[in-house]
């Protein structure tokens, strides 16, 4: 996904920045323990689309 | 429980259930994204390329300007707006619908468009972009169909720079009762034929004259962009009020 895209997103829901998981193709909230789908390259922000973070998931700090 | 009424909102003329409406607009535009834009020439005669152009003239976009483009669809203001801001510009073109998406994303690329055009996949009403971000920020065909006006509306204002300015085009409501009868007649017979013929499909046609008489006409969405915030909030009629753009500035 395009780097300054990726600079610029921020979760819809709480406005916080976003962890990208480049090998699942996800955009993480950990505060709202949300992964949203990047799709085809077009990252998918909307809450019906997210995947709910497991508990280790969403302790697990950013790399 | 003790007030049913709070939980429903009009999809075109029919009464749905909020949490409805978003899937049932997502189907009609599912529909009819393939032939959205020979339907746009067909059905306003190709005049909906002036109402374009004079939002594009009113938006004040300039080379490095950060521009968003709600429910951008297939590309025609984003098109501009990526020329006009240039390689150290960015425009976002952002729509709910993953079908106009790809439709707006393959025509950009067709036409050698990309570099400071990103894609993003968003609700207007809650929007992935951090406070004070943007100089505009247009929605052009869309506030229409999103389901709560007034919550979008806010969070445009939330994600617009100081000083930035946000542009809604959309139908409107015709300024005399003439235009107001030719109009009607036009567009709850003839629209629903073209849709049938061309795109197959003459029940989204139906919805699409029916949202717009749905739609809240100049002043109460003057009144609304004041409410969110915005200030100067200002219109313009175009082809006898069937059209009006809005604008507002955020201080």
């Amino acid at each position: 996904m395009d780097k300054q895209l990726l600079a610029m997103l921020v979760c819809p829901l709480c406005h916080a920045k976003l962890d990208y998981d480049r090998e699942a193709q996800e955009l993480l909230c950990r505060f709202d323990g949300l992964a949203y789908p990047v799709r085809d390259g077009i990252p998918v922000m909307l809450e019906e689309e997210a995947r709910q973070l497991s508990a280790d998931e969403k302790l697990e700090k950013s790399s | 429980m003790s007030d049913d009424r709070r939980n429903t909102t009009h999809f075109g003329y029919e009464e749905v259930a909020v949490e409805e409406k978003a899937t049932k607009v997502a189907s009609v535009f599912h529909s009819v994204a393939s032939h959205y834009d020979v339907m746009n020439d067909l059905m306003s005669f190709g005049i909906h390329r002036i109402w374009k152009k004079f939002t594009i003239e009113m938006s004040g976009v300039r080379k490095g300007h950060k521009v968003l483009d709600i429910a951008g669809g297939t590309g025609d203001l984003t098109m501009a707006f990526s020329r006009l801001v240039g390689d150290e510009g960015e425009v976002v073109l952002a729509d709910i619908n993953e079908s106009m998406l790809n439709v707006g994303r393959d025509k950009l690329l067709d036409r050698g468009f990309g570099g400071n055009i990103r894609f993003v996949q968003a609700n207007a009403e809650s929007l992935p972009f951090p406070d004070n971000h943007f100089d505009c920020i247009t929605i052009a065909f869309g506030l229409r169909n999103v389901t709560d006006k007034d919550k979008a509306l806010a969070d445009m204002a939330r994600i617009l720079k100081p000083g930035g300015r946000l542009l809604v085009l959309e139908f409107s409501k015709p300024t005399t009762a003439l235009m107001s009868k030719a109009y009607d007649l036009y567009s709850f017979s003839a629209l629903p034929l073209m849709g049938k013929l061309i795109a197959g499909d003459s029940e989204s046609y139906r919805y699409l004259a029916e949202s717009i008489r749905m739609h809240p006409d100049q002043e109460t969405l003057k009144q609304m962009m004041s409410d969110a915030g915005l200030d100067h909030v200002e219109y313009h009629n175009m082809t006898g009020g069937v059209v009006a753009l809005h604008r507002g500035v955020k201080l």
